[in-house]
């Protein structure tokens, strides 16, 4: 029972395809699958950690200023995994930019906090953070395999070539804000087909 | 009165406790990284400076490196940083000694993806290369370097950034 925690943030409620949360630093980093791995790496310990600190402090945090606490410890997180990152993996740091810092307005994280984690016990809290977390990096990486293949004929991944370029001539639109909405549509529209035609069943 | 007074404190005492340990973790956090943070940013700049002139020894005088190449000065090299439309743009520049830019390269800037991001590119950045000191304006400025469209605040900050300091460094020099 407790593992639904986990699993409904895969597939079931997925933040992208289901929840539809997050999509700004979703439009921004999924030019490439590494640098949408590592975004979302980034979000799962934001995440994870500002769920399990905030059920922690539930019952202690005054409804009146619930919002200014929240930000606070998830600040205090994606604050953590700038410096760290920028010391550890400067070139992801680099090309991810200002989307690190900016993962504190991610609306997974801060909905996550306020819809789930002020409510539940850590435990429960802790399996959506890390279920969520996960559903989000298979929505980016999906989506971010689609782009860089598209507009650029290949697929690198931290130095290892997984597709060799393909065409001479790529779609440099799917590189783009539109190929970003192009790839999400069309993804959402194969999910409800699907939803569609098994609730007619 | 005593309620009210009671009512801020329930409501205030436990975000500034939060507060309070965030700020311990972020001190801790930037202890740990600093020194890491410091040597990743130092070979950046060494990596900069064998763009700006490749092959050739640096020696450090004051904030200026001073470009050596089989023991003889070719030129300056240094850090020009400056407020850009929405971040801090750090720039190396390379001046040859009688006051023309041989080459510029930018070490960082967080310009908006896709139009001021642009100013770090060979296309925007080749224009500063063999230009004197006093024609490093925008176009529209009187100068000679083409602004990106879309991106004129960024194009005239690195602009002017990069001449600015020049010009402090070629009174240093003289």
């Amino acid at each position: 029972m407790k593992l639904d925690e986990l699993t409904k943030g895969l597939f079931k409620y997925n933040p992208i395809f289901y929840l539809v949360l997050g999509l700004c630093p979703l439009l921004a980093v999924s030019t490439r699958v590494d640098n949408a791995l590592g975004m979302s790496l980034g979000v799962l310990f934001v995440l994870v950690g500002s769920n399990v600190i905030i059920s922690l402090l539930r019952q202690w945090i005054p409804p009146e200023v619930r919002i200014p606490c929240f930000i606070v410890v998830i600040a205090s997180f994606v604050t953590i995994v700038d410096l760290f990152m920028h010391g550890y993996a400067p070139e992801l740091h680099e090309r991810l930019g200002i989307y690190v810092p900016l993962i504190v307005v991610n609306c997974i994280i801060f909905g996550r906090a306020e819809a789930f984690a002020s409510k539940k016990s850590v435990s429960h809290s802790l399996l959506d953070g890390i279920g969520m977390g996960i559903g989000f990096m298979l929505g980016i990486v999906v989506i971010a395999s689609v782009r860089e293949v598209l507009s650029t004929g290949a697929m690198t991944i931290f130095g290892y070539t997984i597709i060799p370029g393909l065409t001479q001539s790529p779609a440099t639109v799917m590189l783009l804000p539109p190929g970003a909405f192009l790839t999400i549509a069309i993804i959402m529209a194969l999910i409800n087909y699907k939803n569609v035609r098994r609730e007619r069943r | 009165m005593m309620e009210s007074v009671k009512r801020i404190l329930r409501i205030s005492i436990p975000l500034i406790l939060i507060c309070i340990v965030s700020g311990a973790t972020l001190t801790v956090s930037s202890d740990l990284t600093k020194e890491r943070i410091k040597e990743v940013e130092q070979r950046k700049v060494n990596e900069s400076l064998s763009i700006i002139f490749p092959g050739a020894s640096f020696n450090k005088t004051g904030d200026y490196y001073t470009a050596m190449m089989n023991g003889e000065e070719i030129g300056y090299a240094f850090i020009a940083q400056g407020k850009g439309y929405s971040s801090t743009i750090k720039t190396m520049v390379g001046m040859y000694q009688n006051g023309t830019i041989n080459r510029i390269y930018v070490i960082s800037q967080l310009e908006t993806p896709g139009l001021g991001t642009r100013i770090a590119e060979p296309d925007f950045t080749n224009q500063f290369s063999g230009k004197r000191i006093e024609d490093i304006r925008l176009r529209q400025d009187g100068g000679l370097i083409d602004s990106i469209t879309g991106a004129t605040i960024s194009s005239r900050a690195i602009t002017e950034i990069v001449r600015t300091r020049a010009e402090v460094v070629v009174n240093e020099t003289r």
